[in-house]
Formats: C-alpha cells, sequence, structure tokens
C-alpha cells in the first residue's frame, strides 16, 4: 500500500521537527564540550563564545598517569560477555516458559516479574559482602555475572514469543527437527530484532553503570571507563561541565556505533515473514 | 509438542542458577539485613526484630518523615510520568514506522541516542537548560514574550523540568521496543482493512493495538518500575530541592547506606518500597491479562 | 552449537575471575606500601599527586599508593585503607564509630607538634581522649567581587545595602551579592549563627529552636525581600550562576556584583574576570566577624597496627608538612593550616593569591560542631526549613520557631543513633 506523496512529506516534516527538539540537548552538550570552564559553568547561549579543544585534550592526555587503555578494555570485556551471557541465558528461559511444558510455569513466570520490582540497593551490599566472601573483588566475575540475574529480558521475550503463531515450529518438528535445531533456525531468527534490542539495551545498562562497579572495583586497572572517566571529570566539589561533556560524548560514541551497526538485525528475517 | 519436560528444564536452568545466585540469595541477605541494626563498617549490630519496619512506618520520626516523604514524591512522579512515557513512546513509534523505508534508520537513531546518554550528563544538560537565571529555555521564553519562570525551584515547576528531562533520556527505550512490536503485525491486515473501508484510527484500534498489547503492557509495568526508581534526575538537576520536594524514595534510601551508615534501615525501606511496587505491578498485570 | 557457546562463556568467565588486581603489602621490590584514599578528583587531585609522587620519590623504603575516589568514605568502609582524608564535620562520627584511631604516636615521629597548627585546625582534631586527625586545610566561605562593578569590597551590612542600591539604580537587574535557597545552604546557616555568637549545641545534638538563630537567619531573608540586597528566585548555585551572568545578555538574567561562594569556584570565576577579580574575606552581616566552612583532615584508620606501615605513614606525614611541599596544596587553591606554610604562602601571595587570601580568614573561622552524624543533624534545617526563608517571602519569626523545633527534634532522633 503506497502512502501519497504528500501524506510522505507530511510525515517527514512532523519527524524533522520532533528530531530538531530532540536533538537540542544533545547538540547543547556538543558544544559545550568546546566551552572553557568559566563559560561552560555559566553562558546561556548555546554557542560557544571562543571554541577550545582543551577538554578533549585533557581527556585524551590522561593516558599517561591513569590506565585508560586497560579501563577500555576492562569495559569491552565486561560488557561483551555481559550482554552474551544475558541473551543467552534469557532466550532460553523465555522459550522455556512460553512454549514448552516447563513445571511450575505459572509461578516461575510471577517470580519473573515480581523480581522486577526489586529495588537494586537492596542487593547491592549483600551482593558485596558475598563477592568479597570469595576473594572476587576487584576481578571481572561480578562485574559480569551480576546482570544475569535481571529478569527484564526473559519477561521481554516472552512477551514477544507469546503473540508468536506456533505454526512453523509445529511444522519444524514434524520433519524431524532436534529442539536445539528449532531454536536456531526458527526461533532465532524470528525474534532477532528483539533480541537485538535486548542486547543493545544490555550493553547500555552494563555500560552506563555506575554505583556498582564502583563498589566493586578499588584497584585502578580494574575500572570501568564509566567509573575511571567519572572519577577524572568530576571534581569532589563541583564539575567542569565542559570536560564532562567531552568525555560524554565520546563514552556515547560505541554506543551510538553500536546502534547504528546493529540496525540491520532490528529488520525482520525473511524467515519468519515466510509463514503464508 | 514432543519437547520433554526435561528439555524444558534444562533451557530454563541457567537463568535459574544466574536468578538465584544473583538476585535470591542476595535479596534473602537483605531481607535478613532489614531485621538487625547493621552499619557498613561494622556489620552485625545485633537483631532487632521489627524495630526497623517500625521506625520507618512512624510518621513524626526522623526515619518515618524521611520514608513517607520519598514515598509521595515518588508516587507523584510515577503518576505524571507513567502515562506521557508510554503513550509520547508509542506516538513516536508509530510516526517512526510510518516514515519511508530509506529515511527510517536516520529517525529512529535520533530518537534512541539520548538513552545511551548517562545520567549525570542529562542532568547536567537539563539543569542548564531549565536554570532560573538566565537558563536557555528562559531566554527562548523572553523571546517570546512570555515571562521566565524559576524552574528548578518552584513546584510544580520542578517536577515539570524532570519529567521533560525523563522523557527525553528514557523515550528511546520505549520507542524500540514499540517499533520491534509493530514491525511484527502482518502487513496485509492493514490492506484488507483498508479496503474494507476502515479509518486509521480504526485500523489502529481493531489491528494494531491488539497485536502490540503484550508489548503495551510490559512497557506500562517496566515504565512504572523505572519511575519507582528515580533518582540520578532528582539528585542532580534539583538536589530533592525545592524543600525536599523532590526528594524520591531511593534517594533517601541510598543517603541511609551512604550517608547514615545505616543498612537495616535502608534495607527496611527497600523492602518497602519493593512492597507498593509489587501490589501496583501486580494490579496492572491483572487488569490487563484479565480480558484475555 | 549452543551447549559450546554456554562452555566457552562460563570457562572465560571463570578464566577472568582469577584475573584481577592484587593486594599486597609490598610491592615487588619489597618497599612497603601505604595505602592513601581520598576524594580529590578532578583538578584538585593532581596537587595531591605531586606531593605524594616528591615522597615516592625522596626515598626507597616505602610506596604510597594514592587512590582518589568520588565515593571515598564507601570504598574506605568497605576496603582496607592505611591513610584516609577525612572533612573536618565527619571527624566525630567516624570516631565514634570507631572507624579512625589516635594519631599522636605517628605525630610524634613525623616530629608534628599541635602547636605548629592554627588554633582553629587545632580544635577540631582535638578530642578528650587523644589527637585523632591531622589538620590539612580549610575552606571557608570565601567572597569574590567584580571589580567593574564594586571597586572595594563590602565589608559590612551598610556597604551592601549602599552598594545595591547603587547597582540597582544603574539596572534593575544588578544586585550587590546572591542569597542561594540550596547548594552552600548550610554554610550560610553556620556563618550567620557564628557571626551572631549562637552556641547551637546542647549534649549530643544540635539546638536549634532559639530565638537568637531566628533572628539571625531572618537576616538573609530581609537581604532578599527587605533591603534587596540579594536577588531572589537563586537557587543551587544560583549565587556563582549570578555572579557569572552579565545584564547585557538582556531577558532576565540578573548579575551580582559579590559572590559569597565556595573557595572551588575560583578558577571558573578567575577564567571569566581576570584582573577584575578580586578575593575578600566575607563581610560582617551579623554582630562580629565570622566564617564557616569546612576542612580536610588526615586520619589513620583503626584497622593500621602494622609498626612498619605506622612508621612509613610517619615518614610520609613528615614529608608533606614540610613548608615547601605542603605548598603545593595551597596551590590547588586550599589554605593549608600548618602555621609554617601558612608563612610561605602568605609570603607570596602572587602564586597562592586564593590561599593566601582565605587565610585570612582562620582567625574568624568557626567548625562543624563535633556531633556524631552532624550533616544528618542538620539535614532538615538545610534543605528544608532554610529554603523557605529564602524563597517565600511570607516567612515570618514565629513560623520559623515552629519550624525550627522541628528540626531540633529530628537533630535529636539522629544523635539517638550513636553507637552506645
Amino acid at each position: 500500500m503506497k502512502k501519497s506523496k504528500s501524506k510522505n512529506f507530511l510525515i517527514l516534516l512532523l519527524a524533522t521537527l520532533l528530531a530538531l527538539l530532540f536533538l537540542l540537548p544533545l547538540i547543547f552538550m556538543v558544544l559545550t564540550s568546546f566551552k572553557a570552564l568559566g563559560e561552560a559553568m555559566s553562558t546561556s547561549s548555546l554557542l560557544p563564545k571562543t571554541w577550545t579543544l582543551e577538554n578533549y585534550k585533557s581527556i585524551f592526555g590522561i593516558t599517561a598517569d591513569v590506565p585508560v587503555l586497560r579501563w577500555l578494555l576492562n569495559t569491552a570485556i565486561v560488557t561483551a560477555i555481559g550482554t552474551l551471557l544475558v541473551v543467552f541465558v534469557d532466550v532460553l528461559a523465555a522459550y522455556s516458559i512460553a512454549r514448552l511444558n516447563l513445571p511450575g510455569k505459572r509461578f516461575f513466570f510471577v517470580v519473573v516479574v515480581a523480581a522486577l520490582t526489586v529495588p537494586t540497593i537492596v542487593t547491592l551490599f549483600p551482593m558485596f559482602y558475598l563477592f568479597r566472601q570469595f576473594n572476587l573483588i576487584d576481578t571481572y566475575a561480578p562485574l559480569i555475572l551480576v546482570y544475569s540475574a535481571n529478569t527484564m529480558g526473559v519477561f521481554l521475550i516472552y512477551s514477544f514469543l507469546r503473540g508468536f503463531p506456533k505454526d512453523l515450529e509445529e511444522a519444524a518438528i514434524i520433519d524431524g527437527a532436534l529442539l536445539w535445531q528449532v531454536l536456531r533456525f526458527v526461533i532465532f531468527p524470528a525474534i532477532r530484532p528483539v533480541v537485538a534490542t535486548l542486547s543493545v539495551l544490555t550493553f547500555l545498562t552494563i555500560y552506563n553503570d555506575f554505583l556498582w562497579p564502583s563498589v566493586v572495583t578499588s584497584a585502578d586497572e580494574m575500572k570501568t571507563v564509566t567509573v575511571g572517566v567519572a572519577n577524572l571529570v568530576q571534581g569532589s566539589n563541583f564539575v567542569n561541565p565542559g570536560r564532562m561533556m567531552a568525555a560524554t560524548v565520546v563514552a556515547t560514541l560505541p554506543a551510538l556505533i553500536l546502534f547504528v551497526a546493529a540496525n540491520r538485525y532490528f529488520v525482520r528475517s525473511v524467515i519468519s515473514s515466510g509463514i503464508k | 509438542m514432543r519437547i520433554s519436560r526435561t528439555w524444558s528444564t534444562v533451557l530454563f536452568l541457567p537463568f535459574l542458577i544466574c536468578f538465584l545466585l544473583f538476585l535470591v540469595i542476595p535479596l534473602a541477605f537483605g531481607i535478613y539485613i532489614s531485621f538487625h541494626q547493621w552499619s557498613i563498617f561494622a556489620g552485625n549490630g545485633g537483631f532487632v526484630g521489627f524495630d526497623n519496619y517500625i521506625s520507618i512506618l512512624t510518621p513524626g520520626t526522623v526515619f518515618g518523615d524521611a520514608f513517607y516523604n520519598g514515598l509521595k514524591n515518588t508516587l507523584i512522579f510515577v503518576a505524571i510520568s507513567v502515562i506521557p512515557l508510554v503513550l509520547i513512546s508509542l506516538a513516536l513509534a508509530l510516526l517512526v514506522n510510518s516514515i519511508p523505508k530509506k529515511f527510517k534508520v536516520f529517525y529512529r537513531t535520533v530518537f534512541f541516542i539520548s538513552y545511551a546518554v548517562s545520567v549525570t550528563a542529562v542532568s547536567a544538560i537539563f539543569k542548564w537548560l531549565f536554570t532560573g537565571n538566565g537558563g536557555y529555555v528562559n531566554n527562548v521564553l523572553n523571546n517570546f514574550g512570555i515571562g521566565s519562570f524559576n524552574w528548578l525551584n518552584d513546584q510544580p515547576l520542578a517536577w515539570i523540568a524532570i519529567l521533560i528531562a525523563t522523557v527525553w533520556w528514557t523515550i528511546g527505550f520505549n520507542m524500540i521496543l514499540f517499533i520491534n512490536a509493530l514491525d511484527e503485525v502482518d502487513e496485509n491486515l492493514y490492506e484488507a482493512a483498508s479496503l474494507d473501508g476502515a479509518g486509521a484510527w480504526q485500523q489502529f484500534r481493531h489491528i494494531t493495538f491488539p497485536s502490540i498489547k503484550g508489548v503495551f503492557v510490559f512497557l506500562t509495568i517496566i515504565t512504572v518500575i523505572a519511575s519507582f526508581n528515580l533518582y540520578g534526575q532528582t539528585l542532580l538537576i534539583t538536589a530533592g530541592g525545592p524543600g525536599q520536594s523532590t526528594q524520591s524514595l531511593i534517594m533517601v534510601i541510598q543517603q541511609m547506606v551512604f550517608s547514615q551508615n545505616n543498612l537495616g534501615i535502608a534495607s527496611a525501606m527497600a523492602m518497602a518500597m519493593g512492597t507498593v511496587m509489587v501490589a501496583i505491578v501486580a494490579a496492572q498485570y491483572f487488569y490487563s491479562f484479565r480480558k484475555q | 552449537m549452543k551447549k559450546m557457546l554456554l562452555a566457552v562463556v562460563l570457562i572465560s568467565v571463570m578464566i577472568l575471575a582469577a584475573c584481577g588486581g592484587g593486594a599486597d603489602s609490598e610491592t615487588a621490590d619489597g618497599k612497603t606500601k601505604i595505602t592513601f584514599i581520598n576524594g580529590f578528583t578532578g583538578g584538585d587531585g593532581d596537587f595531591m599527586k605531586k606531593i605524594t609522587d616528591g615522597f615516592n620519590e625522596s626515598q626507597d623504603q616505602y610506596v604510597v599508593e594514592e587512590s582518589q575516589e568520588k565515593d571515598h568514605y564507601t570504598k574506605f568502609k568497605t576496603g582496607n585503607y592505611d591513610l584516609v582524608v577525612i572533612h573536618t564535620d565527619m571527624l566525630e562520627t567516624f570516631k565514634q564509630d570507631g572507624m579512625i584511631k589516635d594519631i599522636s604516636s605517628a605525630l610524634e615521629t613525623a616530629e608534628i607538634s599541635m602547636d605548629d597548627f592554627h588554633p582553629a585546625a587545632q580544635e577540631y582534631v582535638t578530642f578528650d581522649d587523644g589527637v585523632f586527625a591531622v589538620p590539612l586545610d580549610i575552606h571557608p566561605l570565601t567572597m569574590f567581587y567584580n571589580k567593574k562593578l564594586a571597586s572595594e569590597p563590602p565589608a559590612t551590612y551598610e556597604d551592601l545595602m549602599a552598594l545595591s542600591k547603587k547597582l540597582n539604580g544603574d539596572d534593575p537587574n544588578l544586585f550587590a551579592t546572591g542569597i542561594p535557597s540550596a547548594g552552600l545552604a548550610e554554610w550560610f546557616i553556620m556563618t550567620i549563627a557564628a557571626q551572631n555568637n549562637i552556641d547551637l549545641v546542647e549534649d549530643d545534638h544540635m539546638n536549634l529552636a532559639q530565638e537568637e538563630l531566628a533572628d539571625a537567619l531572618m537576616i538573609y531573608h530581609d537581604m532578599v525581600f527587605k533591603d534587596k540586597i540579594s536577588p531572589p528566585g537563586l537557587g543551587l548555585d544560583g549565587e556563582f550562576q549570578a555572579f557569572m551572568k552579565q545584564v547585557e545578555e538582556g531577558n532576565s538574567a540578573v548579575q551580582t556584583a559579590t559572590s559569597l561562594t565556595g573557595p572551588w569556584y575560583y578558577a571558573a570565576v578567575k577564567e571569566a574576570y581576570g584582573e577584575d577579580l578580586g578575593i575578600a574575606s566575607i563581610p560582617q552581616l551579623g554582630d562580629q566577624k565570622g566564617v564557616y566552612g569546612a576542612g580536610h583532615t588526615l586520619a589513620l584508620p583503626s584497622s593500621v597496627n602494622d609498626e612498619d606501615k605506622m612508621a612509613g605513614i610517619a615518614e610520609f606525614l613528615k614529608y608533606m608538612y614540610q613548608p615547601e611541599n605542603l605548598a603545593n596544596w595551597a596551590e590547588s587553591g586550599q589554605a593549608p593550616t600548618h602555621i609554617p606554610t601558612m608563612e610561605l604562602v602568605e609570603g607570596d601571595v602572587e602564586k597562592y593569591p586564593l590561599s593566601a587570601q582565605n587565610i585570612q580568614q582562620f582567625d574568624s573561622f568557626v567548625g562543624a560542631p563535633k556531633l556524631y552524624q552532624y550533616r544528618e543533624q542538620v539535614r532538615y534545617l538545610v534543605e528544608n526549613v532554610y529554603p523557605q526563608i529564602i524563597s517565600e517571602e511570607g516567612m515570618t519569626k514565629e513560623k520559623l520557631m515552629g519550624e525550627l523545633e522541628k528540626a531540633t527534634e529530628q537533630s535529636k532522633q539522629v544523635a539517638e543513633t550513636a553507637p552506645q
């Protein structure tokens, strides 16, 4: 069904206006990263009166005293493995609740949703104590593992699977497919967009997390980029906004790149649309 | 289905292990702490039974007042934020979905990218935007002849500022999931409906909405929970002000943990907060799925 | 395939779990390691690092490993450190909780005596049962002024009134100074209490329900609403923002000729005003001169028992408190309270403008009361009562007394949580 050209134009116009409105804070963020201290702290105009690269220099110039590369490595490891773990665990669990004959299914599902309401601060120190008990402070273990307990992913994928007709799976089973084949060739491609979304969201959660990584690491070499840079940029009494925005611009780039790269996975794969 | 119970249990097992290890056990420990006098440094200071809970639930005491103030403020925020967060994101998703294919990616990215920014940066940005003395928003309003407002020091303006900041920051999350859901709707249904003479609103009501209902309920619940967890924005933009009126419950709990050193009280507050949330979420859930 | 992936994940997790930072008390080459934690993130940190690095290079028996963390108190409580920086208003709390111990023996070894410090500094580290920290610096409420708008820094309430009248005449958006309703609220409250010589402490809590205090606080109310010395509606950091704004920007911006604010804004105001920036002591708004602020101290965690470490800590302190070394800290703008260093700083005002000026405020400095969980005890006063005074024109002394009584009640309850 092709929409009329004028309808398309109106939609694009509206979208563009909204996009500009949305980008305003980001534009401010980028512009502030080029402002010197005095201006950054007080001016009410968007554009810097004097442009400076000082903020970026101070961030990139710190490699001398501070193990930034190690932080980047830590963050890469922690987010990659953490995200993989979460997605893997959640997809399997959601499928078993949605489709298979899981004993105690309803009970587990209720628990899964109720678990979402537990405020993370309750489990923060208990988990810290537990990890400390096993001497796992200042290792990768706490940084990677804790996110796997989050039930949102399970709930999300379950919500998508529910509305999904079982035809293809049943056809595959009749054809003699084993469980793992059903998962790999039928289910996974079909929910690929949601899985891609979950991956991006989990990545962002782990990447931007500050409190838990800062509690659980004390050695400089074990910090993540978020924690390490925050310590550098935020003063004990005030923040240099220019520097903070520069750090944020740099920190947001990987997320942006990841999101754009993952975009092709947001498109429904061809197989699932072959139901008809 | 020929898939056996064993297999389904096996699939569920990895998640179950992680869940038990990193949620259930720490949670049990947290509940245990809430029945004790517990400081971060000194640890277990002795069993106190329900004393912590009584302290936080008694109005007129320092802990009780803090708890009720935090709870009240958080409930206010939940009440004002959930509907905009869900409906605006749905509207945006519908809009992006109807954009011609080659531009879709761009707009989807633009509306999502704000979610990747850390809460510290978001708060700094909106604090600058809404600052009362010659802030950007006030300057713009002045240019249009409307006066300036003391956004961050007056209510309900402070809540409005916090709400706008939160919507800008987190709307991408909801929008992306709605887009995923909308993608799943079979396009043929729309064709058939328009052949039958159905208008856009009717198509939405009878085709789109029922198809995305699962995700809609999911997102509403998630949004309620996220709004309950309000912390960064009120800490950094208004510092809980004006007059402690934007002090969220999580802020109060954090103060109890990191400033007052009182893990027992903090855990009790968190458990009380969790209970309230469970009640609200359960009500939401049963209300939505009762209709099925 | 899924099983393989799972196996790979688990194995890599286990391998990586074993990797991590080390925590030994000796470095590879046999030197004794001393872990030092503080909250000096951002710009300040570099100056303390200079001192630490200098010490490490100057001898080869000890190595000080300095951690600069945003949330260093939590790290201190959950970790194992040998030396910690504690703010002056937190010392009583940490002492009562048993987290720090008497540092006198280390000071003796380091040949540092309490007489080496300004009396104001001695006051807050000395307790009935010993000396529990070494004073590092004091950062009091500071006045920055714009020489273009105020050729002389105002020194009294009358000066401020005159200045404001004149400025207001030039432009209705110009004021003499700004009183904020949040941010440095506590400092403003305690400053006026000090200037009116009010004793706020009763036993183990704050006694705020005093008429004298209500009168003192209403001075700020008058400054905003009666005498128009300050613009209304200034919030968090409002006093700093108003100082930085320029009224020519048009619209609604208000500007102040002076700012009573934290000395940490020095770099920002210096950059904005350059030669037009003046620094001065805060004016006398009450009955006498007085100023409040915070300060840093170095304290010894009670877990430190190792003789070797104690010796190392003493060596580090001895090094740090050589005036030429401690002067590095003054370069960051902080005002050291160590008398020999103070003399060095005051002798070179060009190099240490902010520090030298604030040293002059030491004689009228009043620090935080030594109360358990002091910050929590005043929370209601600071976050709830004080904003009402600054923001609500209709605030009266009677209403204020009612709120002050509530604040006292809350203060008492917090005091009760102290360990017995």
